[in-house]
């Protein structure tokens, strides 16, 4: 589904130029899991942002469903997001004026479904989430665990042909981090394809293949047993 | 601690050197206004404020009917007031200054305010004597008081008690210098005792000069007031019924019901009923305006300065609550915040003052006043403004960044708080409101300017230039004075149509400059009208091109148009309501006139007032052409300066005593709505001002409320909003309060100008279009500011706010 070869990203100071990615190649299939490992400054949250299309690639080739990428214009970038891409983040980046029905609805907004469809859809996911009962709060009323399950269902809403999740339980404590990689889990079990950076081997072990990066390339790959080592954390 | 404030204001200013100009400027006009408008109010409210006599001192005036109110007394009044114990003492006086040269040893200087009073007048106004005594000053019709100035420049270094002048045709000794201390509602530049003279005829007739009456007691006023207003109507009803032969009820119906107005010398500049001193009256009404203008301006200054300190406190929340938790109390921050108030204050009521330096002389020519920036008064309202303007713009914004928990604070996120939206929102709906009141106003002044100037005035004196016409007191002292004068008046037409470029030229007893409000009595049917009479001579009104709407025009080859013709125009038909006016007989000043012809109505007053009821004749028909003091010339279009010189150099062979002025008619009728025309480009002017203001305003508030909501613009963006939804989004609150604002300022506005339309006899409807224009620019100059700042940030990089907020 997605294949990207030979990415590389190059930040330019007035001084310097620095390579956060350096010839990358990946292959995400359907159905993936994939984790991202890797300290920090190695590059792994940039080839997030650029499979995201939140950032542009310097150089080399980035397909999404055999369509390239690379220097597309904003708008269209904007669309292929939009119809494509769910987004979860380490500190959730909800909008805290919106209550968490309007949060978990704005993605349909800008698909231009309507209204009765995405009240319907919203209350559907809410109830798989288990956060029914919150949808009238607005984020700064809910726990960190409640607030990246409302981002979870935001990103999941449009039914997006990836997740990409950048730390999701970085900001949460190991119960409400549990819960987090349970839910992507079960969603991987149902067939989401899902990208994740991480520092924790731990939440990366929910996943079945990992790189390592280091210095902007991918230092090794290996595959994950599914069972759960519960006496690692 | 002022050392460690200081550093920070400097810093802060540093930063966002853009707002703190603006900041500072937009306070600096508000308060710049605010000066110009006191300066002018203190100088109105100055007048007579010196006189020790202001609250003692009344004027009588004198109302018929519905016609407007006037100064002119009869001297039938004086008998009464004399027995009434409550009038200490009256004096008549002329309500207009005479100009003439005073001749002293040969040596001519032109003094252009001559007051002709009685002997007491400076007792009613006690101006400084400098040299002579004020009891004597005017003891008898030989003596003269004249200003320290006049002094000056008739006497020089020598004394004038006791030395004789020639003025106004008669010899005068002067008798005393004075020095006026204030502004003064009768400030000549010579007072004269004549008026023995006029008071000896003019016995009976209902209005004749001014009256001024000095009283014991103020609040006892209207005893006297009721006795004069009798006076009017019942004793002078009845003489004058008994000598028509009518009863007194008949005639009182004829004539009208007077009533008596008493005004004490405290209100005669700004709340006179009629302009009856010499010195005229202020125009209180435009006073109030620009007061309140200039106050709303200042207060939209300091709405801008609480919304930008209140978005800009979110930016230094942190540091507020660095400082709480190294000790400083909630009073100690909003001294700081205050502090830095003072400052931006100070500076901007310098600048204010620079401005108004600078600009001070457009101002005065535009009030056609002498004001400058001095006076104790002055400057204790200047401290008052700072005091206030600190206060208003400084307690609240400090006290907000006072109240901010510390806690809060300093663990981040405070950037998106909510706090004082409510309020910033509001005031942006004020200040929509304020600016919609001024694009829609001005654009109606606007139209109704346009409207006069562009108005039918019913004659065309574009070509037409009027001269002022003097002759010689010797002139007058001749047998049959009316026919002397005529003939020296049909040598000089003469001698002008010979002058290349002249096509024609006339007179009349009239002006086109809204000064002349005299009215005559005309009878028709036996039945009274009050009108305006006009004399003039052969072609007047080809040359001003004024239309004949039926009958015929005066004739110079009938015999009879000099003798018994008389010509009215349409509004006096419509009046006297005369069916088949041709040939009808109406009697004016005691003749038998028949009517020859209806004048279509022109201007000739003010376009304030209605075209007013008009007979005409010849200035033969009535002998009153010893009263000729002007002559119109016609001019041919092309070179007109050429002739003019031509004209003037033919004036000096006429007219050796005054230099030679001319005044287009036309110049001379606008002038009677020039007042009119300054305010429609004081409008204007402020407009600019407040949208100015109101502009920077929101585009501050903006740029803070955008700020403040980059992360969710960010988060949007990732969630694949595009550009134009995103544009969508952030500017329709604005367009919202924009249409508020709109829809708050339509009733006031309304309101408001239709009260100042009601000035005008003929004016404008408000028609829908100011309106639509003033919401469309509104909304246009609003899309632009708000667009332009939100396509900005849709252009960020949505990676900063995701990652490091």
């Amino acid at each position: 589904m997605i294949t990207i070869q030979n990415l590389t990203k190059i930040f330019r100071t007035e001084e310097l130029e620095t390579s956060a990615l350096s010839g990358i190649n990946l292959q995400i299939n359907e159905g993936d899991f994939l984790s991202i490992m890797g300290p920090s400054g190695c590059g792994k949250s940039t080839l997030l942002n650029i499979i995201g299309l939140l950032d542009s690639a310097s150089d080399g080739s980035y397909t999404l469903s055999n369509q390239e990428m690379i220097g597309l214009k904003e708008k269209g970038r904007s669309s292929v997001r939009k119809e494509n891409i769910g987004f979860i983040f380490q500190n959730f980046n909800l909008i805290d004026e919106l209550s968490v029905y309007d949060n978990i609805e704005l993605p349909l907004i800008y698909n231009n479904v309507k209204a009765s469809e995405r009240r319907l859809r919203v209350e559907a996911i809410a109830e798989k989430l288990n956060i029914t009962h919150r949808l009238k709060h607005y984020p700064q009323q809910l726990s960190g665990g409640q607030q990246q399950r409302v981002a979870v269902a935001r990103a999941l809403i449009n039914d997006p042909k990836i997740i990409l999740a950048d730390e999701p339980t970085g900001n949460l404590d190991s119960k409400n981090g549990n819960e987090v990689m349970e839910l992507l889990t079960d969603l991987h079990a149902k067939g989401a394809t899902i990208l994740m950076v991480t520092h924790s081997d731990y939440d990366a072990s929910f996943s079945q293949r990992t790189i390592l990066m280091k210095d902007g390339v991918v230092f090794s790959e290996k595959m994950n047993q599914r069972n759960v080592d519960v006496f690692k954390i | 601690m002022a050392h460690n404030w200081i550093k920070i204001f400097i810093y802060h200013l540093k930063q966002n050197k853009l707002f703190s100009f603006l900041n500072v400027l937009g306070l600096s006009i508000g308060i710049a206004g605010l000066i110009f408008a006191l300066l002018y109010w203190n100088d109105e409210h100055s007048y007579n404020e010196w006189n020790p006599e202001k609250d003692t001192v009344f004027q009588v005036l004198v109302k018929l009917s519905d016609s407007p109110a006037s100064s002119d007394c009869s001297l039938f009044l004086k008998p009464v007031l004399d027995k009434d114990t409550n009038v200490e003492s009256i004096m008549y006086a002329d309500s207009w200054y005479q100009k003439d040269k005073i001749i002293y040893n040969g040596k001519k200087e032109f003094i252009d305010k001559i007051i002709n009073v009685e002997h007491n007048f400076f007792s009613f106004f006690p101006f400084k004597i400098i040299k002579g005594d004020a009891v004597s000053a005017l003891k008898d019709d030989s003596s003269i008081a004249i200003s320290d100035d006049i002094a000056k420049r008739v006497f020089g270094d020598e004394n004038p008690i006791g030395k004789q002048v020639k003025c106004l045709d008669h010899r005068f000794v002067v008798r005393a210098v004075y020095q006026i201390p204030g502004n003064s509602s009768i400030a000549p530049n010579a007072v004269v005792n004549r008026m023995k003279e006029l008071t000896a005829t003019y016995m009976t007739a209902p209005f004749a000069f001014k009256l001024l009456i000095k009283v014991k007691d103020p609040l006892k006023i209207e005893n006297t007031r009721k006795s004069l207003e009798r006076l009017y109507n019942y004793d002078f009803i009845i003489r004058v019924a008994k000598e028509a032969g009518f009863t007194p009820e008949e005639m009182a119906k004829k004539i009208g019901h007077f009533t008596v107005f008493m005004e004490p010398l405290s209100k005669a500049r700004l709340h006179c009923v009629a302009d009856s001193y010499p010195e005229g009256r202020g125009n209180y009404q435009f006073l109030l305006i620009m007061m309140s203008l200039s106050i709303l301006i200042l207060i939209l200054s300091i709405v801008n300065y609480i919304n930008l300190a209140t978005a800009n406190a979110i930016n230094r929340a942190k540091e507020v609550g660095v400082r709480k938790i190294v000790g400083a109390s909630k009073g100690n921050i909003i001294r700081q915040f205050i502090f830095e108030t003072i400052l931006i204050s100070l500076f901007s009521v310098l600048l204010a003052l620079v401005i108004v330096e600078l600009t001070m002389p457009h101002y005065n020519n535009f009030l056609d006043k002498n004001l400058v920036l001095l006076g104790n008064q002055f400057y204790l309202q200047l401290i008052l403004i700072f005091i206030i303007t600190v206060l208003v713009a400084g307690i609240f914004p400090a006290i907000y960044v006072s109240n901010f928990e510390t806690l809060k604070v300093l663990k981040g996120n405070f950037g998106r708080s909510k706090n004082g939206i409510g309020l910033r929102n509001g005031m942006l709906i004020f200040q929509f409101a304020v600016a919609t009141f001024f694009i829609i106003g001005s654009y109606i002044v606007y139209q109704q300017v346009q409207y006069l100037s562009n108005k039918d005035l019913g004659f065309k004196g574009d070509q037409v230039i009027s001269v002022p016409l003097h002759f010689p007191s010797s002139d007058y002292e001749v047998e049959n004075v009316g026919q002397h004068i005529y003939n020296k008046y049909t040598i000089i037409k003469q001698e002008l149509s010979k002058i290349k470029g002249v096509r024609q030229a006339s007179t009349g007893l009239m002006s086109f400059d809204g000064s002349d409000n005299s009215i005559t009595p005309v009878l028709y049917n036996d039945e009274l009208f009050k009108v305006k009479s006009i004399a003039l001579d052969f072609g007047l009104f080809e040359m001003l091109n004024i239309k004949i709407a039926k009958g015929r025009n005066f004739d110079r080859k009938l015999a009879s148009d000099t003798i018994n013709s008389v010509m009215i125009n349409e509004t006096a038909l419509k009046l006297m309501n005369i069916k088949n006016p041709i040939a009808k007989e109406i009697i004016v000043r005691n003749k038998n006139l028949k009517i020859i012809g209806i004048i279509k109505d022109f201007n000739l007053l003010s376009p304030e007032e209605k075209v007013p009821p008009i007979v005409f004749y010849h200035l033969k028909t009535v002998d009153i052409a010893r009263n000729i003091d002007k002559v119109f010339i016609k001019l041919d279009s092309d070179n007109m300066e050429n002739t003019i010189v031509n004209i003037e150099k033919f004036w000096r062979t006429v007219d050796k005593e005054y230099p030679f002025k001319y005044d287009f008619v036309d110049k001379e009728y606008a002038r009677t709505y020039e007042g009119y025309v300054k305010q429609k480009n004081i409008f204007s002017l402020l407009n600019v001002v407040v949208i100015g203001i109101a502009l920077f305003g929101l585009f501050a508030l903006a740029s803070y409320s955008i700020q403040r909501r980059m992360k969710e613009i960010a988060i949007r963006k990732a969630l694949g909003a595009d550009t134009n939804m995103l544009l969508r989004e952030l500017s329709a609150q604005y367009i919202l309060y924009c249409i508020i604002g709109f829809l708050i300022a339509l009733f006031p506005v309304y309101y408001l100008l239709n009260k100042w339309l009601e000035n005008f006899a003929y004016r404008i409807d408000i028609s829908i279009y100011p309106f639509i224009i003033g919401f469309l620019a509104l909304m246009l100059l609003t899309l632009i500011v708000i667009l332009s700042k939100a396509y900005q940030a849709t252009k960020v990089d949505v990676l900063k706010y995701l990652k490091y907020e």
